[in-house]
Formats: structure tokens, sequence, C-alpha cells
């Protein structure tokens, strides 16, 4: 979230988990074109997550964000490609083979309301972990659930209610309690505030960063809110339609975007300052997002992108340092933006151009 | 001024002294919940008195003999029929009437209660486990599994029950075990079609995905996380089938497949009432009214069941 905080991490920049050309295809039957189809959720992901980093994955509803995450904790299996954490090959193990692994990843789920099984006492869904991995006995599970309680900031009296009796941030506090029970090195956080009100959402974020700092935790930080993700994230990759097509540290996301998209998503960030939210570039994509089960040729945003030319209807834009940025700077366009162009067609940019939106 | 100060400090002290010396903090459960809403239920808790009632009268069948003094399959030639052989309308001795072998009807009807509420309720539970297990296997599983049983369910769904329970019992006899497996066995497909459909729905819900993450095994979430979140449909349909069992346990009774005289049971009495009806019409009467109060009972508070566990499906 700041540079003293990237550069911390660029020290220890120990690969923990490595996603080789991820896919994950879904075979759905009964669609508009009849027979059976193939929605290809995820196409060809390549990314590293580093130890003690949080990496944002933002992108629009239907990009494919939480399908890569349960691909990464491999609570799907994988069409084609690998997954390795921790330097183990997990792309074809076993359910029975991933038990111990779950001990180290754990996920956050989006919807605080439906992650807690209401059936269930709050002392028993945070104690889940333990009585699945065979950890201590009643009493010591009792005290090691209330003192996760404690440390997430929930009463640990409230042991015995059940979900329907907090609030939505209390209920993703439990959450966050469960997945943080075992101990694990990674947490992959699928959209973990995005159903919390504002204040709320704060509250939550910031108990996220804590714990991080406090157990030396690595973040997957899924969502659509370029605001959270901006603030909690040391590196972002931007998904589009299945693909990542730009990956770097956050504050060059900002501010050398290269991708168009990236530019686009960008700018519907929200400005406090009116003046600068009159005088930015604003972009609004034409057309919707295309459907994931006959994905567009090429470059897959090239039927929405401003600058998108016949080779991009042909060939697949690697994802490579473009324009002479460092190695962590991966982008996968054809045409690639220079700091300060502008994604206008010509004849509409007449006016002064502006720099890059803040 | 310092006394307005100290009011208010005061005030303050209570307030922290109510926090602190509340009772430990109990979580209301669902079911918690939903017994409070039962208990408003005015028809629900009539409805659970009178079940009551049936079920001490069951238990407590033998008093009847002790007062009246007349066993239940004990043939009163004498006293308990007229002159010409009929039965013996209500009387001082006979508080019910007789049937045409002079029986006791009081005595009868009471220990008919206990074959209809032990075959309603022992019959239930087999149809509600194998229905139960069955949906719950085929919901979770899926694919083939799923394809299997349901076309089980098919084929059970589409026997034809009194044909093949006729057949049975003409096969292996009859009997009160015969009784309840013929019902067990032909009603658990309707249980397992509600349990897989909402076993579908539930298997799809984070808090199960959650319970994967952390590495649970199908077993613990089948019985841990989905059951409890099946059990509310499952138990409003369990309280709503006992009086269908119990109703075609008479059934099957009064078509002879069921137990055998003398022993005393609802249907088998209205069975030995239908050539007498005409002139006693206590014997038709008492037994009719015996099952019809039990089976509605059991119906109204099945419904009051079912409101308590989903309130908002209103009346």
């Amino acid at each position: 979230m700041t540079t003293d905080q990237t550069q911390a991490v660029s020290t220890v920049s120990e690969t923990l988990l490595h996603l080789d050309d991820v896919c994950k295809h879904f075979h759905v039957r009964g669609h508009a074109g009849g027979g059976r189809a193939t929605v290809k959720a995820v196409d060809g992901v390549t990314l590293d997550v580093r130890r003690g980093e949080t990496l944002g994955l933002v992108g629009e509803t239907g990009c494919g964000k939480s399908t890569l995450a349960r691909c990464m904790t491999r609570l799907y299996d994988l069409t084609a490609g690998k997954v390795t954490f921790q330097d183990r090959d997990i792309s074809r193990a076993s359910r029975r083979a991933l038990r111990p692994l779950r001990r180290e990843m754990q996920m956050i789920f989006q919807d605080p309301y439906g992650s807690l099984n209401p059936r269930r006492r709050v002392g028993s869904i945070i104690g889940d972990p333990f009585a699945i991995h065979g950890i201590g006995d009643r009493k010591e599970r009792k005290d090691k659930v209330q003192q996760l309680m404690q440390r997430v900031g929930l009463n640990p009296e409230h042991y015995n209610r059940f979900p329907n009796e907090f609030s939505g941030g209390q209920r993703q506090r439990i959450g966050v309690a469960r997945a943080l029970a075992l101990q694990p090195r990674l947490i992959v956080c699928d959209e973990p505030v995005s159903a919390l009100d504002v204040s709320i959402q704060a509250q939550v974020l910031n108990l996220l960063t804590d714990l991080q700092q406090e157990f030396g935790l690595t973040y997957v930080f899924i969502t659509h809110d370029l605001s959270v993700v901006r603030h909690v994230s040391d590196r972002i990759a931007v998904m589009y339609l299945g693909k990542v097509v730009e990956v770097a540290r956050t504050d060059d996301i900002f501010e050398i975007t290269r991708h168009p998209y990236t530019k686009a998503l960008l700018s519907a960030l929200p400005v406090p300052d009116p003046d600068a939210a009159d005088s930015r570039e604003r972009i609004v994509l034409t057309g919707d997002l295309p459907s994931p089960i006959n994905p567009p040729s090429g470059c897959r945003f090239h039927p929405r992108c401003p600058k998108a030319q016949e080779i991009c209807s042909r060939e697949d834009p690697p994802l490579l340092p473009v324009l002479g940025d460092e190695g962590t700077h991966l982008t996968a366009c054809h045409f690639p933006l220079e700091v300060g162009e502008s994604l206008r067609p010509r004849a509409e940019a007449s006016g002064p151009e502006r720099g890059i939106p803040r | 001024m310092s006394m307005g100060s100290s009011d208010v400090r005061f005030d303050e002290d209570v307030a922290a002294e109510v926090e602190l010396g509340a009772a430990p903090v109990e979580g209301r459960s669902p079911w918690l919940l939903a017994w409070q809403r039962l208990r408003r239920d005015r028809v629900a808790m009539v409805s659970l008195a009178v079940i009551i009632l049936i079920a001490l009268i069951a238990i407590f069948a033998p008093v009847f003999t002790h007062f009246t003094g007349h066993p239940p399959n004990q043939q009163y030639i004498r006293q308990g029929t007229t002159t010409s052989g009929l039965p013996l309308g209500p009387n001082g001795k006979f508080w019910l009437g007789t049937d045409n072998l002079g029986r006791d009807i009081l005595v009868r009807i009471a220990y008919g209660a206990r074959i209809s509420l032990a075959v309603g309720v022992v019959a239930t539970l087999l149809t509600v486990a194998i229905g139960v297990v069955v949906g719950l296997a085929a919901g979770f599983f899926r694919g083939i599994v799923d394809t299997i049983l349901a076309r089980l369910v098919d084929v059970v769904l589409s026997v034809p029950f009194f044909l093949v329970a006729i057949a049975l019992v003409s096969i292996a006899g009859p009997g009160l075990t015969m009784t309840v497996l013929v019902i067990g066995f032909f009603s658990w497909a309707s249980v397992a079609r509600i349990v897989r459909g909402q076993v579908l729905s539930i298997r799809e819900r984070e808090y199960v995905e959650a319970a994967r993450s952390l590495g649970a095994s199908d077993l613990r979430i089948m019985f841990v996380d989905i059951l409890p979140n099946v059990l509310a449909q499952v138990i409003v349909y369990t309280t709503l089938l006992i009086p269908v069992v119990i109703v075609t346990q008479a059934a099957l009774s009064f078509l002879g497949l069921g137990l055998q005289p003398p022993t005393a049971d609802w249907g088998g009495m209205l069975a030995e009432s239908q050539t007498f009806y005409t002139v006693a019409w206590w014997f038709v009467a008492f037994p009719g009214i015996a099952l019809l109060v039990t089976t509605l009972a059991f119906n109204l508070f099945g419904d009051g069941v079912r409101d308590a566990f989903d309130p908002r499906s209103g009346r």
C-alpha cells in the first residue's frame, strides 16, 4: 500500500504461489446455441504471488477473478496449467493429498451471510478448522476460538451465538477468524468487503492489514473496487475475460498505465477533488463484456479497444514488459500506452492532453 | 450543577452494571426461534395437546381395562350383545358400546391407539431415514449416483402401492412388521425427492465451499454442514407424513392386510363394522372419530411446524 511496504516486499521476493498457464473451462448445456458449450472462465493465466505481499486482482464482474481464486486454492480442478504452492506442484493433487495443504492456504469469502452456516454456533464455525484437522481437545479448541474472536474484534462471550445474531461486518470478522485459525501462509480474499458498508469496509481492511503484519500473511485480494485495491495491494493484476492483461506494482499500475483496458478501468475511479474530476479524461467503453463462451479472437479486448488494429483480432499479445518497463511490469498489448497518452479516438481528443487520472 | 452531574454518572453506572450483570450470552438457535413461534400458534399447541393425550391413552391403555374390567379381546357374548346377537349401544357398562362379538369398543380403541401411533411413528422414521440418506447422496454426489437414485425414485413412485402391498402380504403373510416395512419401502421416494432438491441448492452455498476449503471430508460436509439445513424441511414433512402413514396402516388393516384379528386396531375395527353400521352406529363412529381426530391433530400440528420454520410462507 505504501512505497515502504513495496520495497520491503521486493527484498523478500520468494514466490509462494505460482500459476502457470492456468485454464478453467466449464461445460454448460442448453445455452442459446443449443447443445454443449464451453465457458472459458479462466484461460491461460500465469501469475506469481510472493511471500508476504498483497496481490490485488481486479476486473469487472464475470472476468473470472473468483474462478481463478478457486483454482489457486484448488477448490476447482484445473482444465489445464500448473499451480505450484511452496514449490510443490498441486495442480493434480487429490482432495486427500490437499488436506494438509489446506492448513497453509485459506479463503475469505465475499458474502458474509452465505459463508457462515446459519444452523451452527459461531464457536463451532470458527473451531471447524481445528475439528477437521484434529487439533486439540474440546477445551483447547474453545480457548483458541475465543482468542481468535478476541483478536478479530469480536466479543469472546458471543461464542454460543448464531450467525443471524451478528451484523455484516461482524460476520466477516467471523470469516476472517476462521481463515486465520490454522495460521495459514496464504489467504485468498474473494471480495471480502464488497458486501459491507463503506465505514465497515475500512474496519475490516484495517483488520486484515494488521493481521498481515502480525502473522506474516500473504494475501491475494480479489475485488472490483479500485480504491480498495489501491489501498491494500503491493501489486495489482488486472483481469479481462479470463486473462491477465497487466501486472505491476500498485503505483506503476496507476502512474504508468500500459494497457488500454486498465486505463479505462482506472478512469472510472472516483476522484475526491471536483475540479480534477471535471478535467480528467473519462473513458467509457462501448459494448458489453463479451461472452466467455465465445471469446473474441486474438486480443480479447480488441472489439472494445479504441486503439485496436487489424493485428489485435489475429494475434493474442503475450504478457511481457513493454516500452522499456522493468521486469515487474507486464502488459499483454500490441499497442501499449505511453505515459500521458490519451485513449480517446484522435478526432475527439481536441482538448489539451491531461495527465493520468488520479 | 453538581447534583446534575452526579445524577448522570449514576445513570451510567447503572447501565454498566446492567451490562455486566446480564445473563451469560446464549445464542438463540434457529430451532429455538422456531419453537418460540410454534408456541404462539394456538391451533398447533391444541393439536399437540391432543396428540399427547392420544399418546397417553395408548401408553395407559391397560388402565381402561382396569377401570372397566374388560380386556380388549374379551368377548361378552351374553352381557355385551342383544338377545338377537347384535352389538350393544353405549351404556353404563360399555361406555362406547360393544362390537358384534360383545367386546368393549372403548377399550379396543385405547389399545388400537397403540398400533396406530407405533406404526405411524416407526414407519415414518423408517421412511424418513431411507429418504434422507438417498436424497442426501443423490443431491451431494450428483452425476451417476444421482441418475441411478433418481431412476429408483421414479420406479418406486410409479409402483401401484396397494397392489404390491396385497401381493407382498399374500406371499410373506400379514403382520405388524410387514405393515411397517411395506409402508416404509414405498413412501421414502417423495422424501428423497424433497431432500435431493434442497441438497442441490445448499451444496452450492458459500459455507459448503468454506468447509471444503478447510479440508473437510465429504461425509463431514454432508452431515455437519448440509444435513442440519435440510432438517427443518424434513421435520415439517415428517409431521405431515405421520397422519398419512396412520391412515395407510388403517387402510391396510381394513383390507385385511395388516394386523390379524383379534388384535384391536382402528382399521380392523372399521372393517368389522361394515356389516353392522346400519344397526350399530357406534361401532363405526367411534373408531372412525378416533382415526379422524388423530390424523387431524397431526396435520394441524404439521401445518404449525411448517409456519414456525418459515414464518414468511404466511397463511
